[in-house]
């Protein structure tokens, strides 16, 4: 079954990456060709609000029950989003030379997600710095939860205030407002299926190996 | 309800008996007043005499006059929780007291501090850098709901590093970043003030200072809690 969903994980990784390469130019772009970065920029920056709502869950019960398993849970979560985030950045950065003729811009769309980073990497700045596990379980799952609040406002409400909008060159209209090409909606629903796929795989590898970790830690 | 009552009269007196001790603690030493009041001034001088001779523009003083108030505040304000670790007093605070009113105590003498130094440094950067602001109550509100806001997340970041090595220096990197949203509202709520942007567009990012402040302050004792005794 594992070997199965396996096989099934690599299909979908090649046929995902094939039609994203198929899919026909998009309209109103400097280099429309290169636009197809979008099947791959937009599913990161998904997965990575999922890892975002899922580490504050995961926070919540780490705070609730003081088991060291959902600290391992939340840092293997948390992990993954930060990859997405870098991940987001990256291609957004490959965009914006492309589009807008500089690799940073200074968008407010890619300057508010520079900042949603930065608050991100602190979490594991705070964790490095306490050598107690008790304590930098308890302490890094509040600086995440108290960090949420400037994240979602960074993502979902800064970009989206009219007198920032109206500066800003992201196109983030282009899904709200149903202009996506039916090829792009397939190609980024499958890209998107093949990412969460493989972050559901990579997040139970990665608490499987800090599980091991720990109860090696644990022998006399 | 009699038992409600004298609940909430306990947890006022014991609040009052945390901000009590914080004022004489600084009273005494004067260490966080003199460190904040010393760098905001010096940042404000520093200003003054670079865009010497020069009219400064709006958003433009906005931002330098929001860089002075936050590294002052991420300098000052962890002060008031690191000071129990360093001293070996917060185990004896920890037997004795309760989180949320512990929090309260510190937050408010933390507010009220940065408060007193926000106003004034604002006052100082008008005056020596020659600015006209376009609103005194905006320019006035703005850095009231900012210093409480600032007060409130940096407050927090310091329980949070106080038992980290390099604590001093963490609790402003960890702050920095928590911060850069409230910046934001807080540069365009001035810039209004300085004059560079519409005044209603001034008081609607006050308030929404003011509600990121009230978010802050509403969850900042169910966080301390959960590190309190750990």
């Amino acid at each position: 079954m594992k070997r199965f969903s396996l096989v099934l994980l690599l299909l979908l990784g090649i046929i995902g990456t094939a039609y994203s390469f198929l899919v026909s130019d998009a309209a109103g772009f400097q280099a429309p060709g290169l636009a197809r970065i979008f099947l791959w920029h937009w599913p990161c920056t998904i997965a990575y609000s999922v890892m975002l709502f899922f580490g504050a869950y995961l926070c919540i019960q780490s705070l609730r029950t003081r088991q060291a398993h959902w600290d391992l849970r939340t840092t293997a979560a948390l992990e993954l989003g930060a990859v997405f985030g870098i991940m987001v950045l990256a291609t957004g950065i490959l965009f914006s030379e492309v589009e807008w003729g500089a690799f940073w811009s200074w968008d407010p769309r890619q300057t508010s997600f520079l900042m949603v980073m930065l608050i991100y990497m602190a979490y594991f700045v705070l964790r490095l710095a306490i050598p107690d596990p008790q304590v930098r379980a308890a302490s890094s799952a509040v600086y995440f939860l108290l960090s949420v609040i400037p994240q979602l406002f960074l993502i979902f409400v800064f970009p989206r205030l009219p007198q920032i909008a109206q500066q800003s060159l992201h196109p983030s209209q282009t899904i709200v407002m149903g202009l996506l090409s039916n090829d792009y909606k397939t190609a980024a629903c499958l890209t998107l299926t093949l990412l969460l796929w493989l972050t559901g795989l990579l997040y139970r590898q990665r608490v499987r190996a800090s599980m091991l970790n720990l109860s090696l830690e644990d022998l006399p | 309800m009699a038992n409600a009552s004298s609940n909430s009269d306990s947890s006022l007196k014991e609040i009052l008996a945390v901000f009590r001790k914080e004022a004489l603690g600084e009273a005494r030493s004067q260490t966080g007043l003199m460190t904040a009041g010393l760098f905001g001034l010096v940042a404000v001088v520093s200003i003054a005499f670079a865009a010497y001779g020069m009219k400064l523009a709006g958003t433009l003083s906005a931002g330098l006059l929001w860089v002075a108030l936050m590294f002052s505040a991420s300098l000052t304000l962890p002060r008031a929780m690191l000071q129990e670790e360093e001293t070996g007093t917060a185990d004896l605070l920890r037997q004795w007291s309760r989180p949320h009113p512990v929090y309260w105590g510190k937050t408010l003498f933390n507010a009220a501090l940065m408060t007193f130094e926000g106003v004034l440094l604002a006052i100082l950067f008008v005056v020596f850098t020659e600015q006209t602001p376009a609103s005194w109550p905006l320019l006035l509100c703005a850095t009231v709901s900012g210093c409480i806001s600032l007060a409130g997340a940096v407050t927090l970041c310091g329980v949070l590093v106080a038992r980290a090595a390099n604590r001093s220096a963490l609790a402003a990197a960890i702050a920095a970043p928590l911060l850069l949203p409230l910046a934001s509202l807080g540069v365009g709520a001035m810039r209004s003030a300085f004059g560079d942007g519409a005044i209603v567009q001034g008081w609607q990012l006050t308030g929404a200072m003011a509600g990121y402040a009230t978010t802050l302050l509403a969850i900042g004792p169910y966080l301390y809690a959960a590190v309190w005794k750990t």
